[in-house]
């Protein structure tokens, strides 16, 4: 974020990716709007956003794909323009299935192999530990288009992973990834983070969002909100709430009014927001309740209280 | 930027990709390897007939107005009006034309293939008949000359060896050029003026096959090449691949190149099962040297295939590859010299078949087949141009790529 402590001497060596101000319109429609995100080493970036937002757009303008209509864009250093000469370290998983259907998950693992120039024992070795750590070693003589979507989406994963690039461009990884498999891929992305990869991520899933170290939130084309899981549900101005269970609860609910808490009924049960945690006891003393539960906000109520105002 | 340095290793690694591919659909194995034998051979079938009439060629440089009337006027003569003797030499040694006359002022010069003693007799008679004065005319005399003809050659299947056989009478030049046998025959006995001199062309029977031949086996590895690479490379973009390995170390060029490379190895099985069977079951002759000939397809095919890839920029879907066929394909049926001469196509035409690759390959191959002709000869324009159209191709094909970058 802009108030952020930049190292003073050469900021693109620290990080991944800088873009600032970018833009992009396909005919009217502006997909990139005045967009900028700097993404530090060694980090994993979420970006967050409804279908639409310009999420891939912009994984497309790190990977070079794209001609920007204006803004200033570096990926590891190297002005955008001339990334081609950093793809050798550059993994791009697209959203859609750009395998070889036809061929084998052993075939198509060669096949990216031999674009980055690893051969012979290397290349099997490389292709075996991969295969195993997606759980796919059984099937490495399978036709890929007979895989199924999870299956795919981790052979794709494989593949991108097989020159150990230093930033990975992943859009929309764990789709149809069972959740014990994603929570594998986590940890395995957890591991090349402390040896400095970067990682920008693309998902819809909230839970794994949680898991980034900055999550960004994008919308039409612009950053709406960029911070830690944590930040973000601070900006969304969201408090946990304590939901109660009682008796009578609209007689209990215009006793805490009184007292100037924001009391919800819903479904029977009492939501009161809580603004700080010192006042919970004088909650408890009020009303008895049946039952009780804590419950903090989520990043998806974040997300849903920031498209509602950048709505308005 | 891409540097122009191309890494064959990577190159050779998408071109196995490709073959591996390809290896494993059968279909499109079965449809490179024997569609072209089972078109060729219906072509064959279809075109085994003799032409019906007579092909003559007209070399009109001024004077007897009456004599160009007069063959105008002979139903079974099909006139194709030529620029120049060595044009109408050209298309009768290939076996486009059964013979030509030369008009120049005082002098004509009747021009044969000599493979029928009845077309040399009927070609002779309405020649003497157009320079007597004008009595004969209308009464249909010279009619019905070449009625018979259909039953002249026959066994086109299994080759009787008769083809580039020398035939007719005169002295005929090894390097098959002419024999000549000029001056007083018997028919400049009639007319002391204007003088007739006859001249045998080393020609062919005269057997479709022999001549559509050579340039229907560029049109077929053409068009097989064109529409595989085109489809296939639609698919590296619509599912995506393009844009994974765009992202890698693999360059532009070598994509393309790796593409060919993999691609060639079918197109080399293609063009050599078209060739047996254009050459061993239709007896089309083989004059030349058949590596030569092999050579012409392959650059042919070479540049359908990046034609291919070019192409295929400019469909989403594999439907509007195949609404390519009329626009890239049709054109060069018609208009570059397979069925019948580009001279006889309207002059507005002409310069659209100048222009399209098929025309140099059927004369480079029908000049390899039936000619006999060496590298040498076909170089210019020929293989020139197929190497010109080949390389602007590739080019198009690789710029293109970084033009679909959004
Ligand atoms: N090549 C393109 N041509 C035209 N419109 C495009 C193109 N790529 C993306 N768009 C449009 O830009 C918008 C953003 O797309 P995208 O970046 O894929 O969104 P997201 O990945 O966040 O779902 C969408 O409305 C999409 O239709
Ligand atoms: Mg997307």
């Amino acid at each position: 974020m802009k108030g952020e402590v930049v190292p003073a001497a050469d900021p693109s060596l620290d990080y991944s990716i800088v873009a600032q101000g970018l833009m992009k319109s396909f005919g009217k429609l502006k997909v990139l709007n005045d967009l900028s995100v700097r993404i530090p080493r060694g980090t994993t970036y979420c970006l967050l956003g409804p279908n639409g937002s310009g999420k891939t757009t912009f994984i497309r303008a790190v990977a070079g794909l794209l001609r920007l209509d204006g803004g200033d864009l570096s990926v590891l250093g190297e002005p955008v323009h001339s990334v081609n000469r950093i793809y050798p370290r550059i993994g791009y998983m697209t959203q859609h299935k750009a395998l070889y259907p036809d061929l084998t998950l052993r075939e198509n693992m060669e096949f990216y192999a031999g674009l980055y120039g690893i051969d012979g024992r290397e290349r099997d070795e490389r292709i075996s530990e991969l295969l195993e750590m997606v759980d796919l070693a059984d099937h490495i003589d399978r036709i890929t288009g007979a895989l199924s979507g999870g299956m795919y989406q981790r052979l794709s994963l494989a593949c991108t992973l097989i020159h150990d690039p230093d930033l990975l461009l992943l859009d929309e990884p764990t789709v149809g990834v069972d959740p014990i498999l994603r929570e594998a891929f986590w940890r395995f992305f957890d591991g090349l983070v402390e040896r400095r990869v970067t990682i920008l991520i693309t998902t819809h899933l909230m839970d794994e969002a949680e898991r980034c170290k900055t999550v960004g939130y994008m919308r039409a084309g612009r950053m709406l909100a960029e911070g830690s899981p944590e930040e973000l549900k601070r900006l969304a101005g969201l408090r946990p709430i304590l939901r109660l269970w009682v008796k009578d609860p609209q007689a209990s609910a215009s006793s805490l009014e009184a007292r100037g808490f924001e009391v919800e009924v819903v479904g029977g049960v009492l939501h009161v927001r809580i603004e700080d945690h010192g006042r919970l006891k004088e909650i408890l003393e009020r009303i008895e309740p049946s039952d009780l539960r804590l419950v903090e906000p989520s990043l998806a109520d974040a997300f849903l209280r920031l498209s509602e105002e950048g709505l308005r | 930027m891409m540097g122009p340095t191309i890494n064959s290793k990577r190159v050779l690694v998408v071109a196995r990709r490709v073959v591996r591919q390809l290896k494993r659909d059968r279909r499109t194995i079965g449809l490179i390897t024997f569609a072209p034998v089972f078109l060729m051979i219906l072509f064959g079938y279809a075109l085994s007939g003799e032409m019906s009439g007579i092909n003559l060629g007209v070399v009109d440089l001024g004077g007897q107005d009456a004599l160009r009337v007069h063959l105008q006027a002979v139903d079974d003569f099909d006139l194709l009006h030529l620029g120049s003797e060595s044009d109408a030499e050209r298309l009768i040694v290939e076996g486009r034309l059964h013979g030509a006359v030369v008009i120049r002022g005082e002098v004509v010069r009747v021009l044969l293939d000599g493979s029928s003693p009845q077309i040399t007799a009927s070609v002779m008679t309405e020649v003497k008949n157009g320079l007597l004065p004008r009595k004969g005319l209308q009464n249909g005399e010279g009619r019905g000359a070449g009625g018979e003809l259909g039953a002249v050659k026959g066994g086109w299947l299994g080759g009787d060896g008769s083809v580039g056989r020398v035939s007719g009478p005169g002295s005929l030049g090894s390097d098959g050029d002419v024999g000549t046998s000029s001056g007083p025959g018997e028919y400049s006995d009639v007319m002391a003026v204007p003088e007739i001199v006859q001249r045998y062309v080393r020609g062919y029977d005269l057997e479709m096959m022999d001549s559509v031949g050579p340039a229907v086996l560029g049109l077929v590895v053409f068009f097989f090449t064109f529409i595989t690479a085109a489809i296939s490379f639609l698919r590296e973009r619509t599912q995506g691949s393009l844009e994974k390995f765009m992202v890698s170390p693999l360059s532009r060029p070598e994509m393309v190149a790796g593409y060919l490379l993999g691609f060639s190895l079918f197109a080399l099985l293609q063009s050599a099962t078209t060739l047996l069977v254009v050459v061993l079951a239709f007896g089309v002759p083989m004059e030349g040297n058949p590596l030569t000939a092999f050579g012409v397809i392959i650059l042919l095919g070479a540049g359908g295939l990046v034609l291919g890839v070019f192409l295929s920029n400019f469909a989403k879907t594999e439907f509007q590859v195949v609404q390519f066929i009329p626009i890239v394909i049709l054109p060069q049926v018609v208009l570059s010299g397979v069925w019948w001469p580009i001279e006889s196509i309207p002059a507005f035409l002409q310069p659209i078949s100048y222009a399209l690759p098929l025309t140099y390959s059927s004369d480079a191959l029908r000049a390899v087949m039936l000619r006999g002709a060496g590298v040498s000869e076909i170089l210019v324009p020929d293989l020139l141009f197929l190497v010109g159209f080949f390389v602007i191709a590739f080019g198009a094909a690789t710029l293109m790529l970084k033009r679909e970058v959004g």
